[in-house]
């Protein structure tokens, strides 16, 4: 069971979006100067990446078959390993060219965008097959406007700020970890039928 | 010969009403759609946020059109597109061709661009023409770094999204695009600041459909960067021709197919040339006033 549901997958958008956000986190540790805006961007795409692994094409046969959501999502939930892999990797490679930033607070910040984005994936998967697009557009926007509009980032840092006396993203993604098991608990444990399958008689 | 012209002339008459009734059709989806409706609220807000006499240079300012019209926008044209794909059995049967419900898709880009032109106005408004905020630029290149920045992208953003929905078939290539491009122009202006007069690094940073001109480190003075505004607007509308033409090439046929793929092997010729004058114009070096 597990094969086939880890095949099923949308692992070319799932790999291929971790690769673009190693990509852009890599210049990031290329060019340490612009490391605080590149790095943002890399875990956003891969927030974005995080909310494709629940995306099932054949929802509508998958849906209905015995294997219930709670399983099935436990099993997709190995895809998040590619974006937390692609995350490390560029935390490595940035801690390697020396970049001053706290490693702790990045590694929270890397686990809760691709948290959220798999929280949101959960949700929206309640509603369609696959949430991948919607989830990873709105994950990708919220977790942008910080860097988008600066108004926002005086209430909300979602980014550790460099050096030791910069500004702390801690306690937000502690909150967002919070609300994303929760969120993940509810919405799986209450998809068993899509709404317009379980009104036919 | 008069008998077939005469023919030709009602055809050509419906032909232009059902273009500018899918045109109308489109344009009032995009209008309501709540991506639209946001960007228009936000750049409204930042404009109006950006009056403050507090502004010490025009990019505290411009970056919000472009990255509300121009990007959201793009994303917006991107869904609108691709939301076509799923009437396309049904649609796909209609005397109407692919390469007409394209182009009245681009046209969808127009409001937008309406949208750019009057955030333009009311920034002149706010920020007249002369003011210290726009550094050393004369008058009449003032006025195209504010075109290049808020106008252009705002009509640019959104054909770059048709012209991506017709082509690509992936979902989020929307936002992922948009997340590409804000990071480039954010690598290559960060790579400016460090190197104001080195020549490649002003070619780099025009390399990308938005572009800033100016900085305000910590003197008081405003720097203008190398590069020409003008000229840079010019690579802009090419960008923004080249897109108009790769969306009208999906599903373009026979004689139109070749015009396209003829016009498509001139443009990108002026748009390097328009780049590298857009590159080598202008100041010669950063100048500080």
């Amino acid at each position: 069971m597990v094969g086939p549901v880890l095949r099923a997958g949308a692992w070319p958008a799932v790999v291929g979006i971790s690769g673009v956000a190693v990509v852009v986190g890599g210049c990031g540790g290329a060019f340490p100067a612009a490391a605080t805006v590149l790095l943002p961007i890399c875990f956003a795409l891969l927030a974005a990446a995080a909310a494709f692994t629940l995306d099932e094409p054949a929802s509508l046969v998958v849906d209905v078959t015995p294997t219930g959501p709670v399983r099935r999502t436990r099993i997709r939930a190995v895809a998040l390993l590619a974006p937390l892999a692609a995350g490390a990797l560029v935390m490595l490679a940035a801690a390697m060219r020396g970049l001053a930033l706290p490693w702790a607070a990045t590694g929270l910040a890397l686990v809760g965008n691709v948290l959220l984005g798999f929280a949101a994936a959960c949700v929206v998967r309640t509603r369609t097959g696959e949430p991948g697009a919607t989830a990873g557009a709105a994950v990708v926007l919220v977790l942008m406007a910080p860097s988008l509009v600066p108004q926002v980032a005086r209430w909300v840092r979602t980014f550790p700020a460099p050096g030791a006396d910069g500004q702390s993203s801690d306690h937000v993604w502690w909150i967002v970890l919070a609300v994303c098991v929760v969120a993940i608990a509810i919405s799986v444990g209450g998809r068993s039928l899509p709404r317009w399958m379980s009104s036919v008689p | 010969m008069s008998a077939t012209l005469a023919a030709a002339r009602p055809e050509a008459a419906a032909g232009r009403t059902t273009f500018v009734a899918l045109a109308a059709r489109e344009m009032r989806r995009f209008v309501v759609n709540p991506v639209f409706l946001f960007v228009v609220g936000m750049t409204a807000w930042t404009t109006w946020a950006g009056r403050s006499p507090s502004v010490t240079e025009i990019d505290t300012v411009n970056p919000y059109p472009a990255i509300f019209l121009g990007g959201f926008g793009m994303m917006a044209t991107f869904w609108l597109t691709r939301s076509m794909r799923a009437s396309e059995p049904v649609v796909g049967v209609t005397p109407t061709a692919l390469s007409a419900r394209t182009a009245a898709l681009c046209t969808v880009a127009v409001v937008p661009f309406l949208c750019g032109c009057l955030t333009l106005f009311a920034f002149l408004h706010f920020h007249p023409v002369g003011d210290s905020v726009y550094g050393a630029f004369s008058p009449p290149a003032q006025v195209a770094v504010l075109v290049g920045q808020i106008v252009v992208p705002s009509l640019g953003g959104p054909l770059l999204g048709v012209a991506l929905g017709c082509w690509v078939r992936f979902p989020g290539a929307g936002f992922v695009l948009f997340l590409i491009l804000y990071g480039w122009v954010s690598l290559v202006t960060i790579l400016s600041m460090s190197h104001p007069d080195s020549t490649p690094v002003a070619v780099l940073r025009l390399f990308a459909p938005f572009a800033f001109f100016t900085l305000h480190g910590n003197a008081a003075d405003v720097t203008a960067w190398r590069g020409s505004p003008w000229f840079f607007t010019g690579w802009q509308l090419a960008l923004c021709a080249i897109a108009v033409l790769v969306a009208l090439l999906r599903g373009a046929e026979g004689r139109a197919r070749f015009r396209i793929i003829g016009t498509l092997s001139v443009v990108p010729v002026a748009a390097v040339i328009m780049l590298v004058l857009a590159g080598t114009g202008g100041f010669t070096h950063a100048v500080t006033a």
